[in-house]
């Protein structure tokens, strides 16, 4: 399996040809205009993601990760190719969506239960229904007896962590999540990582994961995308196989910090590629 | 809690002082000059003028009270509707913003007996002035609350599919809050000026037309008795906004526990 993609992969089946795929991003083109001129977040971006795939993405700050997110959400307009989810072009937000944003977002004059709950009463569901749900997954984020503080009584991490659950509490059968567990210290962080692995192993929803941690990508992921900058484009594609259910000890194992090693140097390389262009120019 | 109520009975406190202060201020210009009484009366006597007439006094200031609260409770109403109709469409926008501009560009004073032509000497032209005088303010802040929405707010909205119902009543009005409190506590004093203005010009009723008629016959401890009692409804009025929006807004940042010092 070839870690660097070919530029472009077109001549794809259709989706609906193909039915284990889930989202499929063809030729993705996004350029910003302002009056100061256009940034070009997005090139030639193609992707598949199978039903029930956890996919992490990792680049540099400013390479269009969150870009490509909202692109998926349909909350940004292409400037060129096409998204599909399911069978279904997007063009506005696909159904069946849980977003965790990369600001946590959260409403200042609601309460921590009610912020996780706008989610079941935008959707036009009854909050009576998932409230044992929302505080189930409260507690399971480390929030139980929080339910009822206001966000500025928060810190950053237990802020983001209500917007996670705020992201899962209506269970959408797919998530795109931009760097969820960035506000966290290690220990936090590996221990929702392991609980949000475990999670995904029970019922498999296909999730996008955005991140700049390289062993957490390897952890979560079936697949790591690597994205470079100027522009914002795929330079690698990596496999990971490694069994599942994984537990912390894999960490240690010698495939794991093979693949670590491996996304490292390419991520190095597309750092150093940046350099070089910035010298050119 | 204890702390609230320490913050409140301090605000209380610096009210009535200053409310001394002006008192002793006064009190000694008048004897340390020697202003005559017609001119500025010591204020013993604006006091006892008070509580000379204590029934005209108060039916009076009821009249003004409640042409000011009316008024006002038009103008937020009115000016909140205003404002969502405006964030609503850019057409809407356009012609509501540039009507509203035309009015406020118009002295409110200098249509005062226009609006005594056309809804005679009662209660209603004083409140359509204090409700005139007021509702630019509540739109133009309620509108710049709405529209400072956070996007990725709005981007949560569409991913949830949010009605536009829910969007206005879930998050624009909420964010706006602290503005339209902000109008609120100027729209209150800009409403007492309106009942006042109405009263000047037609009708038999309210403080303006104590201070109209006191005028007339020169008896100017009158007229500042009434004066000093429109300040004071003024200020509880405006106080009464305070507390409203303590009440209502309590996650706001200029509601929470300040840090010492
Ligand atoms: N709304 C916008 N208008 C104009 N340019 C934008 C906008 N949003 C992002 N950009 C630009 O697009 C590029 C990609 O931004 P994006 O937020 O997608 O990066 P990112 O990979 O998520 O970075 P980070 O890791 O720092 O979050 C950046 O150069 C940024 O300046
Ligand atoms: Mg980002």
């Amino acid at each position: 399996m070839a870690d660097v993609l070919s530029p472009a992969l077109q001549d794809r089946p259709a989706p609906d040809k193909v039915p284990d795929v889930h989202i499929s991003i063809r030729n993705v083109e996004k350029v910003y205009r302002s009056q100061r001129g256009s940034v070009v977040a997005l090139e030639n971006v193609s992707l598949d993601v199978a039903k029930g795939e956890f996919v992490s993405i990792l680049g540099p700050s400013g390479c269009g990760k969150s870009t490509l997110l909202k692109c998926i959400a349909g909350l940004e307009p292409l400037s060129g190719g096409e998204i599909f989810v399911g069978r279904q072009r997007v063009a506005e937000p696909p159904k069946d969506l849980g977003v965790v944003f990369q600001r946590d977002i959260l409403f200042d004059w609601r309460t921590t239960l009610d912020n996780v709950l706008v989610t079941v009463e935008f959707l036009g569901l009854k909050r009576r229904d998932y409230e044992a749900r929302a505080r189930s997954l409260l507690a399971t984020y480390g929030l139980a007896g929080y339910e009822n503080r206001y966000p500025w009584e928060l810190s950053g991490g237990q802020r983001q962590r209500v917007a996670i659950c705020r992201a899962m509490v209506h269970d959408p059968q797919f998530l795109l999540m931009d760097e969820p567990f960035g506000a966290l210290d290690a220990l936090t962080r590996d221990e929702l990582n392991l609980e949000l692995q475990n999670r995904w192993f029970a019922d498999r929803k296909t999730i996008i994961f955005i991140t700049h941690g390289i062993s957490e990508a390897v952890f979560l992921s079936d697949r790591v995308i690597v994205m470079g900058r100027n522009p914002g484009r795929i330079i690698a594609d990596v496999k990971i196989d490694l069994p599942r259910p994984r537990g912390v000890a894999v960490r240690d194992t010698a495939a794991f910090t093979a693949y670590t090693g491996r996304l490292r140097a390419i991520m190095d390389d597309a750092n150093a590629g940046i350099t070089h262009a910035g010298v050119l120019s | 809690m204890s702390d609230k109520v320490r913050d409140r009975l301090s605000g209380l406190a610096w009210v009535l002082a200053i409310f001394v202060a002006i008192a002793v201020v006064w009190e000694a210009a008048v004897k340390f000059f020697g202003v005559p009484l017609f001119i500025l009366p010591p204020i013993e006597d604006v006091i006892t003028e008070l509580f000379s007439s204590p029934a005209l006094f108060l039916r009076n200031a009821a009249f003004t009270v409640a042409t000011a609260m009316g008024g006002f409770a038009i103008a937020v109403i009115v000016g909140i509707l205003l404002s969502v109709m405006i964030v609503s469409s850019r057409l809407l926008e356009r012609i509501f913003m540039t009507l509203l501009a035309v009015i406020h560009s118009i002295p409110k004073v200098a249509l005062a007996p226009l609006f005594v032509i056309w809804l005679g000497t009662g209660f209603e032209p004083k409140l359509a002035i204090a409700a005139m005088m007021a509702v630019l303010v509540v739109v133009v802040d309620t509108v710049a609350g709405m529209r400072s929405v956070d996007p990725e707010m709005l981007n949560l909205a569409r991913v949830t599919h949010a009605s536009p119902l829910a969007i206005l009543l879930k998050i624009r009005f909420p964010a706006a809050l602290p503005q339209i409190f902000a109008a609120m506590k100027a729209a209150i004093s800009l409403s007492v000026v309106g009942a006042i203005v109405g009263e000047y010009v037609g009708g038999q009723s309210g403080l303006g037309y104590v201070i109209i008629v006191a005028q007339g016959s020169f008896d100017t401890p009158r007229a500042f008795a009434a004066v000093l009692l429109l300040s004071i409804i003024a200020t509880a009025l405006f106080y009464t906004v305070v507390w409203a929006e303590s009440l209502f807004i309590p996650w706001h940042v200029s509601q929470r526990p300040r840090p010492a010092g």
